[in-house]
């Protein structure tokens, strides 16, 4: 786990700045933007909206809503695989979070990739919108990509291009409710595919990221012999999926049905070694001729990775602490609101040990703040080093 | 469980980045390595400038590179303290790793010292791959455009002559051997020349641009088209029954006769296609010919319609460039000459003008009327010559009949075809006639149809008003049977109508034809247009134009056509009065 520490905030900032986050479960799409947009209005006119919304909505008819009802705000956002805000997961909901008050202001760009070309030019293009933003005291990049195009990774690549160091990068890869056919994004009303969205926020108040996800390695370091884009060829020269099999004890029936593989390497991830920690990767897909694993984003060639084990406890504290890590790296000042990005695996790890809502309970957050955000299909958050994606791990932003 | 030592894991990930081949490589590398020694900000500079660099936004990394002179270990940037170190390469260049926090410990620094000059040489290995590589997709690139520009009409993106030609000789032989599996469509767009000519090429490429598009929503994979050249498109269609081919063509046509906004104007054309399925034996050409001579037998009866080839359109077709070839030498020696036909005034009776018509003096068939021979000799760009023939031969005869019957000077009406109305040269030519034949050009009258005034009303315009100059009136042809259309009655000096005959030979027995006639008169006088009536030919049309105030009369009652003796001889016999008319009369 990691925290970005900032520096503390001048005192009586506090007031020019806001989040608030509105949610809906009503099935009519007017309604349920209705609903979810009423105390982020209540709160006066957001300088940045994001819509996380269930692919069963018609996301362009939530988008021209949203947008008509924000007037000249920012507005992005992308469908999801659930939503989740304090004590209370979505299934198939709409969630808006958004910010606003003087005290913040917000850009925002867009890329647009392809499946063959993946997506590292367009989040390098969506990251620009950092060069058009007058920057506060404190600034960060948020980035939503297609969680179904190409290797993950390349979307922090691409963004941290432009970012650099100095800028935090954190975000998340957009879902389709598990159907895993294709996501969507949002832009200015747009609704996109293969593309990358992406806001800079910058602040008078420090904001901060917290990374956590309870996993521990059962394996020895293995060394990733060969490995490209998002297939995991072999490990220790060995084919992987041997090694992924024979290492977890499967079951007969994870050995030859795909379905069954999918289900079992829900909880079963990889480990990819960093120098100070560990870097999770989502196992999605075997391949039974080629002996492969495929996996959400790349476990760099030459590199070494673990073969990790974790349980609904463990997973459980991850998300509690989460938020609690990154409101202490904002410098004592309290959070007045946080953005929650978990991953669809964890959900389900949690679902089925009925943890899930126990999950969102995070009694160490103060009633006041405001909590939203949504499952992913990978989450993206870089406080050190070059890399920053993750997958069955929660990332949190904790806003002061 | 045991974790693996760092180092080994550094040293292995980053040679590994190395292994990396795709196009994009070094921006890979640098990405990878950094990640690999978990560094925010890796590069590789040369003499003072980055040539590969991830970690910074511009300003900092212009502070960077004004550190690297001296290799500075430490830097201060917004982030915090930025720890550095400087593994030298070779000939001036260093790679530089940075992270905050934390400095590089001794273990750490060996190693990257210890693969720099590796990953110098596999930088510059990638550099060489990458530029061979962007080497040869260039030259792809460039043999991909000359195969393009050698197979794709670069007007409509449509496959060009050369592809269908090539598509259609794939085709052939490799279809089964019964015949009518393979049908083509040859279209030729209906008068797309005069788009051309009114509206301009921009217009006309627009037009042509638009069709290709909308031809295109046929395509799919028994559907094959091209543009041929010009207004030609071709489909090549993978149907065995002329009847599918008949209902593809007939989609077609009506697709194309929508109207389409072009440049801002509205066109609607129609288009004529010929049809033709593979008999065995056919070669491209053979098959292209056989569509595009079915495509022209049907054009001939109209725009916006479809034939099949039939066996006899060859001979057809073989007879009409015959016909063609004997008109040229017709012209050349000199077979055609002028008949003259009388025109009379109704009111007095005498002859006060002549029409002059073509006739063709041919050494096989004897004297032929114009219906043999004047669509041919259309369709072939003739008619100027033809027209200006007529043209000397009749100023030449009525100034010699003006010498010989003093005070008796006729009129002369003769018929101007589209081409020539609208031929920069016209004016000149006529000019130079009237100059050598004496003929006064104040009693030449030039016939027009109303469909050649509106060909292209910019040139006619200026054509007729040069020869208002000279003292050449018009006169309409066969009015009623056109355009009808009083707006060029205001917009040309029109001097005279002719009533077609095909409503004169109505009256006394037909009302509608009684009432269109009454009607041509009585608006004609009212715009001070005076009126011919053709084709007269019993006392009883005579006696009615007469009374419904009709100016002129012409037709075999009162005078067939004939040569130029035979009309002068009409000089000498009694019953015919000479009536010599005022200068603005007719």
């Amino acid at each position: 786990m990691q925290t970005t520490l900032a520096p503390a905030d001048p005192a009586g900032l506090e007031a020019d700045r806001w989040i608030q986050v509105g949610s809906s479960t009503k099935q009519q799409t007017e309604l349920a933007v209705q609903e979810a947009l009423a105390p982020v209005l209540g709160r006066g006119e957001p300088k940045l909206t994001i819509i996380f919304c269930s692919p069963a909505f018609n996301l362009a008819e939530v988008s021209r809503l949203v947008q008509a009802a924000v007037g000249a705000g920012e507005v992005i956002g992308c469908s999801t695989a659930g939503e989740l805000l304090r004590d209370q997961p979505l299934s198939g909901g709409l969630l808006i979070w958004a910010l606003g008050g003087d005290g913040f202001a917000v850009t925002t760009g867009v890329g647009i990739g392809s499946p063959e070309t993946g997506l590292r030019d367009a989040a390098h293009d969506a990251a620009q919108c950092l060069k058009r933003l007058e920057r506060k005291q404190h600034t960060l990049l948020f980035v939503l990509a297609d969680g179904l195009c190409g290797d993950q990774m390349e979307v922090v690549r691409g963004a941290y291009e432009v970012s650099g160091a100095g800028v935090p990068l954190m975000g998340g890869c957009a879902g389709d409710d598990m159907a895993l056919q294709g996501t969507q994004q949002i832009h200015s009303g747009e609704i996109l595919s293969h593309a990358v969205v992406a806001a800079a926020i910058t602040s008078n108040a420090p904001m901060a990221i917290g990374i956590a996800h309870g996993w521990e390695p059962l394996s020895e370091a293995m060394l990733v012999t060969q490995s490209r884009g998002t297939t995991l060829e072999t490990l220790d020269d060995r084919p992987a999926l041997d090694v992924y099999l024979d290492t977890y004890d499967a079951p007969a029936e994870v050995r030859n049905n795909p379905a069954a593989f999918f289900d079992f390497a829900h909880t079963r991830p990889i480990g990819v070694a960093r120098r100070n920690r560990t870097e999770i990767r989502y196992v999605y897909g075997a391949d039974y001729e080629k002996r492969s694993l495929t996996i959400f984003a790349e476990v760099p060639q030459g590199g070494m990775a673990y073969l990790m084990q974790g349980s609904s406890t463990s997973v459980l504290n991850a998300t509690s602490e989460v938020c609690s890590l990154a409101e202490e790296a904002l410098g004592g000042q309290p959070a007045k609101g946080f953005m929650l990005l978990e991953c669809v695996a964890r959900k389900s790890l949690l679902s089925n040990a009925g943890l899930l809502e126990e999950s969102l309970r995070l009694p160490t957050v103060r009633d006041e703040a405001t909590i939203g955000g949504f499952y992913t299909y990978g989450e993206i958050a870089r406080t050190e080093g070059s890399g920053g994606l993750h997958n069955q791990t929660v990332v949190a932003l904790a806003l002061a | 469980m045991s974790t693996a030592p760092w180092s080994l894991h550094l040293l292995s990930e980053v040679l590994a980045a190395f292994t990396v081949q795709s196009p994009t490589a070094l921006r890979d590398v640098v990405s990878r390595v950094a990640e690999a020694v978990d560094a925010e900000i890796m590069g590789i500079v040369r003499q003072g400038e980055f040539v590969l660099f991830v970690g910074l936004e511009d300003q900092e990394k212009a502070l960077l590179e004004a550190a690297a002179a001296e290799r500075t270990p430490m830097l201060t940037l917004s982030g915090g303290c930025l720890h550095l170190y400087w593994a030298p390469l070779n000939q001036g260049e260093s790679m530089v790793v940075g992270r905050f926090r934390e400095e590089y410990s001794l273990e750490e620094r060996a190693l990257l010292r210890a693969m720099a000059r590796s990953i110098q040489l596999s930088t510059q290995v990638l550099a060489a791959v990458k530029a061979e590589q962007e080497a040869l997709r260039a030259e792809k690139q460039a043999k991909e455009l000359a195969i393009r520009e050698a197979t794709v009409d670069s007007l409509t993106g449509l496959p060009n002559r050369r592809c269908l030609l090539a598509y259609l000789a794939d085709r052939l032989a490799h279809r089964a051997s019964r015949p009518g599996e393979l049908g083509l469509l040859f279209i030729d767009l209906d008068r797309f020349k005069n788009i051309n000519d009114v509206y301009g090429h921009g217009t006309g490429d627009a037009y042509l641009q638009a069709i290709g598009v909308a031809l295109g929503q046929f395509r799919n994979e028994d559907i094959f088209l091209g543009r041929l050249a010009g207004d030609e498109f071709v489909v090549v269609a993978a149907m065995a029954e002329m009847d599918k081919l008949c209902r593809l063509a007939e989609q077609i046509l009506k697709r194309i006769e929508q109207p389409w906004s072009i440049n801002g104007r509205t066109l609607q054309y129609s288009a004529s296609i010929g049809l033709a399925l593979a008999e065995p034996g056919d070669g491209p050409e053979d098959l292209l010919d056989k569509a595009d001579l079915a495509m022209y037998s049907i054009k001939q009866k109209g725009p916006g319609r479809y034939a099949c080839y039939q066996p006899f359109m060859r001979e057809q077709a073989r007879s009409k460039a015959d016909l063609e070839a004997e008109i040229r030498h017709g012209l050349r020696t000199d077979e055609f000459t002028t008949f003259f036909q009388p025109i009379i005034s109704a009111a007095h009776s005498g002859v006060v003008a002549f029409e002059g018509l073509a006739r063709w003096r041919h050494p096989q068939r004897g004297l032929l009327d114009p219906i043999g021979f004047i669509g041919v000799a259309e369709e072939a760009g003739l008619l100027r010559d033809l027209d200006a023939r007529i043209l000397k031969d009749g100023c030449f005869c009525l100034a010699g009949w003006s010498s010989v019957q003093q005070g008796f000077s006729p009129r002369l009406s003769i018929n101007l075809s589209a081409a020539s109305l609208v031929d920069s040269a016209l004016v000149e030519r006529v000019a130079a006639v009237l100059d050598e034949s004496g003929f006064d050009g104040h009693n030449l009258l030039l016939e027009v149809t109303e469909t050649s005034l509106v060909s292209d009303v910019e040139r006619a315009q200026r054509n007729i008003i040069e020869l208002k100059r000279l003292g050449v009136r018009l006169a309409v042809d066969d009015f009623g049977t056109g355009y009808s259309s009083l707006r060029y009655l205001r917009q040309f000096p029109v001097g005279m109508l002719k009533i077609d005959r095909s409503f004169v030979s109505g009256l006394g027995h037909d009302h509608d034809d009684e009432v269109i006639v009454e009607t041509i008169i009585r608006m004609a006088s009212s715009l001070g247009i005076q009126v011919v009536a053709e084709g007269v030919e019993t006392a009883d049309q005579q006696s009615i134009l007469s009374q419904l105030g009709c100016d002129f009369l012409q037709g075999y009652l009162l005078g067939r056509p004939g040569n130029g003796h035979a009309s002068e001889q009409v000089f000498e016999r009694s019953e015919i009065r000479l009536l010599q008319l005022d200068r603005d009369a007719f």
